[in-house]
């Protein structure tokens, strides 16, 4: 956190508090688990596991309970559907709504009628549901004018891919007793996502550092300021460089180990986790007397 | 019709009375601030100046408060005014976060000025003629109370001090000025067009009805 005098606030950059402090910490939890539900789930509908589907339907269900753990006010939680034409959040509730009635539909029909057209109506259905549910806390960040480093189109994109690798390991996990094959072809995938979530993470802080002074602050605040230790610990090495040498290992050994593969997906979980909050942490606001700290 | 005002950066001597004479006229608890007086400033000896920026609400006719809340709970009302529901607010702070501004507040929990002392006599008195809910966001109104009232006795917001907000009848250097921005005539109107008055960050296309006038 930027340590500032009372004094000082909006005088000099104010880092935003209310989404990542006290109860604030819950939204970072919803929006990293809104992600790694939809991303779960269309890791899962690609290899069409039900288990893996079933626990991105408890993911989404999770995500709801953070989402109201958040609220100062959750028993009003049902009026956040009236203004889908303006508010992501708004959006994103109905979104997560129909994420959770859709796959539960299709999982019944899964389990007991397994193979009817509906069955595969649905599973499109919630899969785009999914992809929306992943990508639109993105969009609730990168909506925020006043916080430029938020204010990015690479946000939403960043929390997707972010979602899909999170996704993917938890496939992983669950695929590790099934065949080697599908174990390969999963891992496969991961290799490429995690180079894409890598390129996507420098992409973006680069980007940052150029729109402008106080952007660059938020930057500068990952990197070298107090928020270093979860960027550099959380982000990069959970997220990015151990699972990385992990693949790595795993495509040049004959047979991969899983306790080294569950030690991977738990470093994307991890990452995935510490990548929201920074990016919560990061969010600075320009004074309003403009004078740059 | 669209209330606006106009603060006079010259004229402001950073004494604090807008912040003080809101506190008392919405009986605001502890940390809740709808005017706030930044001072900062610039230079180094022997050449240092003392900038002083009064702000509050800017009442946005784009709000992003407004369009972020995903309740209705904001709302911008035809006469400009941006207000809180408070009956209709969850608590998501989301137009806290939106607000480039930084304008709005989460109002945890009523305590008392004096701790260990209870609530004083103006305290209990404010608690129930301006209750504030707890857990919900709170703002600026621009006195709505006094533009109603002084609107229903046939009074002129802005001329008549008593539908004038607070803040700009106690500014002891008359720094404040209060009107309708969509009448050509008014004070307000004209101090913008004449001493070219500017919104505090432009940039991003909120159209604040607070200008400032910087000449």
């Amino acid at each position: 956190m930027i340590s500032r005098e009372k004094y000082e606030w909006m005088v000099k950059d104010t880092q935003q508090t209310e989404w990542v402090e006290g109860q604030g910490v819950f939204i970072v939890a919803a929006f990293f688990l809104g992600g790694i539900s939809g991303g779960s789930y269309l890791a899962t509908l690609y290899f069409n596991n039900l288990l893996g589907m079933f626990i991105s339907w408890l993911l989404a269900l999770l995500m709801g309970v953070f989402y109201l753990l958040h609220l100062t006010k959750p028993i009003r939680f049902w009026r956040m559907v009236f203004k889908p034409q303006t508010s992501w959040i708004s959006r994103g509730l109905i979104l997560i709504s129909l994420f959770i009635g859709l796959v539960f539909i299709q999982l019944c029909l899964s389990y007991w009628l397994p193979g009817t057209g509906w069955e595969i109506v649905l599973k499109v259905l919630a899969g785009i549901m999914a992809f929306a549910q992943s990508i639109y806390t993105g969009f609730v960040l990168s909506y925020v004018k006043g916080i430029k480093f938020w204010n990015s189109a690479l946000v939403p994109i960043l929390f997707v891919i972010c979602g899909l690798v999170g996704g993917f390991g938890i496939l992983l996990a669950i695929s590790l007793g099934g065949t080697y094959a599908e174990i390969e072809a999963i891992e496969n995938i991961l290799r490429v996502l995690l180079v894409v979530y890598a390129i996507i993470v420098t992409v973006y802080l680069l980007n940052s550092t150029y729109v402008d002074a106080v952007s660059k602050d938020s930057v500068m605040q990952l990197i070298t300021g107090a928020n270093a230790p979860i960027f550099w610990g959380g982000v990069v090495l959970f997220g990015i460089v151990v699972p990385i040498a992990i693949s790595v290992t795993s495509y040049f050994a004959a047979e991969a180990s899983a306790p080294l593969l569950i030690t991977a997906v738990i470093c994307e979980i991890i990452g995935g986790f510490s990548l929201r909050y920074s990016i919560l942490k990061g969010g600075i606001y320009k004074p309003l007397i403009p004078i740059h700290s | 019709m669209r209330w606006g005002m106009v603060v006079d950066l010259k004229k402001c001597v950073g004494c604090y009375s807008c912040v003080v004479a809101c506190k008392e006229e919405h009986f605001l608890p502890p940390g809740i601030f709808w005017n706030r007086v930044l001072v900062t400033h610039k230079g180094t000896y022997p050449a240092v100046t003392k900038e002083i920026l009064p702000t509050l609400c800017n009442h946005c006719k784009e709000a992003p408060c407004v369009k972020v809340c995903p309740t209705g709970a904001s709302i911008r009302r035809e006469d400009g005014i941006v207000l809180v529901d408070a009956d209709k607010c969850v608590g998501c702070r989301y137009c806290i976060i939106a607000c480039p501004y930084q304008q709005r507040t989460s109002f945890k929990k009523y305590t008392p000025y004096f701790k260990g002392n209870g609530y004083t006599p103006p305290e209990e008195l404010g608690r129930q003629l301006y209750p504030l809910q707890e857990g919900t966001a709170v703002k600026c109104n621009f006195c709505l109370e006094r533009i109603e009232e002084g609107l229903k006795t046939g009074l002129k917001p802005g001329d008549d001090p008593e539908a004038t907000p607070a803040c700009v009848i106690a500014c002891a250097a008359k720094a404040r000025y209060f009107g309708d921005l969509d009448d050509p005539e008014s004070m307000v109107s004209r101090l913008i067009r004449e001493k070219k008055g500017t919104p505090l960050s432009s940039e991003f296309d909120t159209e604040p009805s607070v200008y400032y006038l910087r000449y």
